[in-house]
């Protein structure tokens, strides 16, 4: 019995992804596709401004470009549930091998920015609750407000017109030297993109456990703690950051689309090879295989962590369940 | 033994100490730096720092001084003109895309909190996928639908993308609302859903929409400042806040840094700013002392 209508729930949960992941196919398919701008540049580079109609027209329907739109999207869907998605105009490759050479740079430097964050924003939100009004904690505040309101990019220029142009300390670009290099070139090249990345989002989730952990400090269970004779220390660790985590988990699993598109801008700007330049140059070039492909990629990852954000929220907070299975009206 | 009784063991609560910290004022310094730069903008034309699009030649890259305030960049425009010329563009951009996000997030919070189950949930869902796509790439695909790139497009674009935040709010207050009395009775004497939204309703949530829609006008500046800054926003004629810094970033490795440094103090203190009052207005809560 139990066991069913979790079974039913899931179920309608995974139907309902899926709805969403179909939705956001379409859209990107047929907005692309509208949008002015020929995908044969990306296909020929400079040449496709001198082709002959004639040569343009047998390019045109070699890539299956001249159809009706719903026809392509047919086409498009037939083939991509055999696993075939495509080719990349610009890289003559299969979209998903593309992206496949891309993708462990975003993930090295979108996950490593996600679990500093992760680790830091509960030490440095509760630091501030510590100190509550003091100096340290005002002076965190100021910074953290201003640092998390300038744009990632300005962040990064600075960080680059610092430490690479003036100092000379940091390479500006790229992920490895031309020439290969070892762990400890890669790591150099990670260190501006990965403390902007951090510096840019770290404030925003530190805040919101800061202000958590106060609101809990201003419970009754606090002064029943005291009166037991706790520590402060341990009650601010051991009770009130405690009851702060749910709420914490769920934000950072929500956090995803977040970070994601943050960690998509700083890799422009330092021309990190991953999926976030890669993103920029198919929406501006037109290579529609490609760009469908890592929207859909996004979204979906998007929308299995918003499902992870409810399952641990449901998990770790009894309420929130009993309003998910009550249903309806709130 | 004349004379009251004496109380044993009872002590009169001593008087409450005063709270340390009260309520916090307005931002006074950042409603000033925000309506400084904003009379600036609208009035550069007024100023006699010269046509910012005008290259001096004979100027290229030349660092801050008398002439240039703020120095000239690579193609010789002064700075100190541009930066007022391009904030009336990213201000205008702001607002605009504030608007049209308002008014898309209302229609739709609206709809979904006074409609039956299945629109709302439709309309819930709708929002979600929306969410679920980074943003950015959303409204670079958008523009593109709109055709012509230009400032109000980009608005438009920035606008359609940014109002779920509002949508969510107005559903969830439209919802506690409908059942309360003055709505029924309001309903009853034949009150339309228009006449209800405005004149009920509206006034309702609108104080707590208040802060997301200041904090609407800030993120599409940033945003048309990051589009701009990657060369997917405007086209590169127009002269914006993010697109001076996108011509920076080569002058940047050079050591060109005033090029890079002034557009960006301008963004960061409109955006600063705005936040606080943002802030202002949401009002915090943990007001009063912590147990610890």
């Amino acid at each position: 019995m139990k066991l069913g209508s979790w079974a039913v729930r899931t179920g309608k949960k995974l139907l309902a992804l899926l709805f969403s992941l179909l939705a956001l196919a379409t859209a990107v398919f047929y907005i692309s596709r509208l949008a002015p701008g020929d995908p044969l540049v990306a296909y020929y580079g400079q040449r496709a401004e001198r082709l002959t109609p004639d040569q343009r027209a047998q390019a045109e329907e070699r890539l299956g470009l001249n159809d009706p739109i719903w026809v392509q999207y047919a086409r498009w869907w037939e083939n991509a549930l055999q696993g075939d998605f495509g080719i990349s105009y610009k890289y003559k490759m299969d979209a998903a091998e593309v992206i496949a050479s891309r993708a462990g740079n975003t993930l090295v430097l979108g996950g490593a920015g996600f679990a500093l964050i992760f680790v830091l924003a509960p030490l440095l939100g509760a630091l501030c609750a510590w100190r509550e009004g003091g100096p340290l904690d005002r002076v965190l505040c100021r910074l953290g407000a201003a640092v998390s309101c300038i744009p990632e990019f300005w962040l990064s220029l600075v960080a680059i017109l610092v430490f690479s142009a003036a100092l000379g300390w940091l390479p500006s670009s790229g992920a490895y030297s031309v020439g290969g290099g070892g762990l400890g070139d890669r790591i150099a090249h990670l260190i501006l993109p990965l403390g902007v990345v951090v510096a840019g989002h770290l404030w925003y989730y530190a805040y919101m456990v800061r202000s958590r952990v106060l609101e809990e400090a201003r419970a009754d269970y606090v002064l029943l703690a005291k009166a037991k004779g706790l520590g402060r220390g341990r009650v601010l660790l051991r009770h009130c950051l405690r009851c702060a985590l749910p709420s914490y988990l769920s934000l950072m699993a929500v956090s995803v689309p977040h970070i994601l598109g943050g960690t998509y801008v700083v890799e422009m700007v330092f021309s990190y090879p991953g999926l976030g330049t890669l993103a920029y140059e198919s929406a501006r070039y037109q290579d529609y295989n490609l760009l469908m492909l890592l929207c859909i990629l996004s979204g979906g990852v998007v929308m299995c962590s918003g499902m992870a954000a409810q399952w641990i929220s449901g998990r770790l907070d009894p309420r929130v369940r009993a309003r998910d299975g009550e249903g309806a009206e709130p | 033994m004349s004379g009251p009784f004496e109380r044993v063991g009872v002590r009169p609560l001593p008087p409450a100490p005063p709270q340390p910290r009260q309520r916090r004022g307005w931002p006074v310094c950042s409603a000033v730096i925000l309506a400084a730069v904003v009379l600036v903008c609208l009035g550069s034309g007024l100023l006699p720092g010269g046509d910012p699009a005008y290259m001096d030649l004979q100027n290229c890259g030349v660092p801050p001084s008398a002439r240039f305030w703020f120095g000239t960049d690579a193609m010789g425009r002064d700075v100190f003109a541009m930066i007022w010329a391009g904030g009336r563009v990213s201000l205008f951009i702001g607002a605009a895309s504030a608007a049209a996000s308002t008014a898309i997030g209302v229609a739709v919070g609206a709809a979904a909190g006074w409609a039956p189950g299945w629109v709302d949930g439709l309309l819930m869902r709708l929002t979600e996928i929306l969410l679920s796509v980074p943003s950015l790439l959303l409204v670079v695909l958008l523009q593109a639908a709109l055709g012509r790139p230009g400032p109000l497009s980009l608005a438009l674009a920035l606008g359609a993308v940014g109002w779920t935040g509002i949508a969510k709010v107005v559903r969830t207050e439209v919802r506690q609302m409908r059942r309360c009395g003055y709505i029924q009775a309001a309903k009853s004497m034949g009150g339309g859903f228009f006449y209800l939204l405005r004149r009920h309703m509206a006034p309702n949530f609108f104080p707590s929409i208040l802060f997301m829609i200041v904090m609407n006008v800030r993120n599409a500046i940033a945003a048309e400042a990051t589009l701009s800054f990657m060369g997917l926003g405007l086209p590169p004629e127009t002269v914006t806040w993010g697109a001076m810094l996108s011509l920076a970033e080569k002058a940047a490795l050079g050591g060109a840094w005033w090029a890079v440094l002034a557009p960006g103090i301008f963004l960061a203190a409109v955006l600063l700013s705005m936040t606080s009052l943002g802030e202002r207005l949401r009002g915090r809560a943990g007001q009063g002392e912590g147990n610890l």
